[in-house]
């Protein structure tokens, strides 16, 4: 890929994000005019609670924020499983983590915990996710060697399991509790609050600076196994590192929003187009494709269907499904092809 | 002094300890029928399969505790195949030789530009430096993964089957840019199939049959008739082209009278 189509493609991105989150700060049922939106920051900052301040500080900035820093998490998070499982069709569902964690935040809300302690929610989808990714680890791992496609298989079953405990949990929740459910399992962005913003911010960047330490590595196992090792990757410390920090980003990101699908699929498999397969162009880019993408898309939800609001995670999988059947399509041809 | 040793090396239940020692500038022929446990043991001395028993030294240093970036800078290894589908073009595959010698941030300094530079001059495949590896031939292709292990720079080269899935003219080509890398002085151990390059292009060569050492030697002492019959089942003729003047093989399959003259 030449590098002048690679700083192209960055400097678009940059300014598709800034671009997404004017449309996100200034669109809505109250509209927000661009040239007020630093004053309205300064003001809500400051103390200066005016209505404006209030809608642009307290409910779109931290709403934006969440978006882009999801939207960050979720990409790279795709770009990075579908080179450790050397599959462009893999993304966060793939490893069972956003089922795992959607069960254990169903859980507290069924419980009935969730409503007492704000904590709780976000920490049962955190334990349940990265339970279950543990869990699929142990069972595709023997003599410390990891079968990928055990691993696969085991997250489709777990993922199942998972599925079929939350559709239980739902069939005997009351009504009330069932709305809540069903609105957190179609994932949302509204009621984002700058104490997410926050958590989220240190995970994704942390997690973005030991994806781009490892990039190099990824790139080598793209070759395959034998030939990373060959060249002195440690590939099964690289597996589990990068499963891990992906399960982590994952489970921070399902127990903040819900579960919202496809964001690490699309976003990956449109940039390879663009900056190659490089990971240390792919995984930044991927972050900033990913925050375009879901900003995007919550501006879609808000306002497509306005005064009524659509969870985000409907938009994603609107625009994901389609998409992940005409990448099956192109593969089925150039299967026939050879 | 040897530069690769290994001492009593096993991988139970596959292959049943094996000492063996090797100086540098040979090229050295791993042989043996299918399922001798030629690639076991490739991947057991690279560290790929960790040893059940034994000790692989180079150079007098024994790899047993050196982590999978470290060993590398001794030893590089090349499986069978190549995937005709990696995304990345000649001079960026090369270029993963340096993984264990440069950190992400120093990959592209001028030594390791030079090393990547020399290693592709080396296999000839400057021209190719910036072209996908996707649009190459399966020669170049494995000449570019001898060039990443060149890149490397470690002093012992295993490649597993090197010239298997080649025609003629590259699996030709491929011996003889390895015999030219051991007269710089590198020590090449491969897996081969091809017993008639074996003679013809190794210096020495090892017997692997049934996951056992059965015999290990310069190729004038192992490659006789009776080590043909028992390890191969081939009645063998060993002859002196009359033209090119390299060491022939006719080989015919071991009758059922045969059988009883494989003694060794």
């Amino acid at each position: 890929m030449s590098r002048r189509r690679v700083t192209w493609t960055f400097v678009a991105l940059v300014v598709g994000v800034v671009i997404a989150s004017i449309l996100e700060i200034c669109i809505g049922p109250m509209g927000i005019p661009i040239r007020q939106i630093v004053p309205d920051t300064i003001a809500y900052v400051t103390g200066q609670h005016s209505t404006d301040a209030l809608v642009v500080g307290a409910i779109r900035l931290p709403r934006l924020l969440v978006a882009l820093l999801v939207g960050a998490a979720l990409a790279t998070t795709g770009a990075v499983l579908q080179a450790v499982f050397k599959n462009p069709m893999s993304d966060p569902g793939v490893i069972g983590v956003s089922s795992g964690s959607a069960m254990g935040a169903i859980l507290t809300i069924q419980l009935g915990i969730s409503a007492t302690r704000l904590w709780a929610r976000p920490v049962g989808a955190f334990i349940c996710g990265i339970g279950v990714v543990v869990l699929i680890y142990r069972l595709a791992t023997v003599r410390q060697r990891t079968n990928l496609y055990a691993l696969l298989l085991a997250g489709v079953a777990v993922s199942s399991l998972c599925s079929a405990i939350i559709t239980l949990i739902l069939s005997l929740s009351p009504l009330q509790t069932m709305e809540e459910m069903l609105f957190w399992l179609m994932g949302g962005l509204d009621g984002s609050s700058w104490s997410e913003v926050l958590l989220l911010a240190v995970f994704v960047f942390a997690s973005l600076v030991v994806f781009l330490i490892i990039g190099w590595a990824l790139d080598i196992m793209l070759t395959g196994e034998e030939h990373a090792e060959g060249v002195g990757v440690p590939v099964q410390r690289i597996k589990q590192l990068s499963l891990g920090i992906c399960a982590l980003l994952v489970a921070v990101c399902v127990s903040t929003t819900g579960v919202i699908s496809f964001v690490g699929l699309i976003v990956p498999h449109l940039l390879r187009g663009f900056v190659g397969s490089t990971h240390r162009y792919l995984i930044p880019a991927s972050a900033l494709g990913g925050a375009i993408l879901l900003s995007l898309s919550d501006l879609v939800a808000r306002m497509a269907f306005s005064p009524v609001e659509l969870n985000v995670g409907i938009v994603t999988a609107c625009l994901g499904a389609p998409f992940f059947l005409y990448l099956l399509f192109q593969r089925q041809r150039a299967w026939q092809r050879s | 002094m040897s530069l690769l040793r290994l001492r009593d090396v096993s991988q139970q239940p596959i292959l049943e300890p094996l000492t063996a020692s090797f100086q540098g500038g040979r090229v050295v022929g791993l042989i043996g029928p299918n399922g001798a446990g030629k690639s076991t043991l490739l991947k057991t001395i690279v560290g790929l399969l960790p040893a059940t028993g034994g000790d692989v030294q180079v150079d007098g240093i024994s790899l047993k505790k050196l982590s999978p970036r470290q060993r590398a800078r001794f030893i590089s290894y090349l499986p069978q195949s190549i995937a005709e589908d990696i995304p990345y073009t000649v001079a960026e595959f090369v270029q993963m030789g340096r993984y264990s010698r440069a950190p992400i941030w120093a990959s592209r300094t001028t030594h390791h530009r030079l090393a990547v530079k020399d290693a592709l001059a080396l296999m000839g495949l400057t021209a190719l430096a910036e072209v996908p590896l996707q649009h190459i031939s399966g020669g170049e292709r494995q000449r570019a993964g001898i060039a990443r292990c060149l890149a490397q720079e470690s002093p012992v080269l295993l490649l597993d089957e090197p010239i298997s899935n080649l025609d003629v003219f590259y699996q030709l080509d491929i011996l003889t840019e390895l015999r030219k890398l051991a007269a710089a002085g590198y020590l090449i151990v491969i897996a081969i199939h091809h017993l008639e390059f074996a003679l013809r292009f190794c210096d020495e060569v090892v017997v692997l049959k049934d996951g056992r050492l059965y015999t290990h030697g310069s190729v004038e002492s192992v490659f006789t008739r009776d080590m043909l019959a028992e390890v191969f089942r081939v009645n063998a003729q060993l002859f002196v082209d009359p033209t090119h003047h390299h060491p022939r093989l006719s080989l015919a399959p071991l009758g059922a009278n045969d059988s009883t003259n494989t003694g060794k």
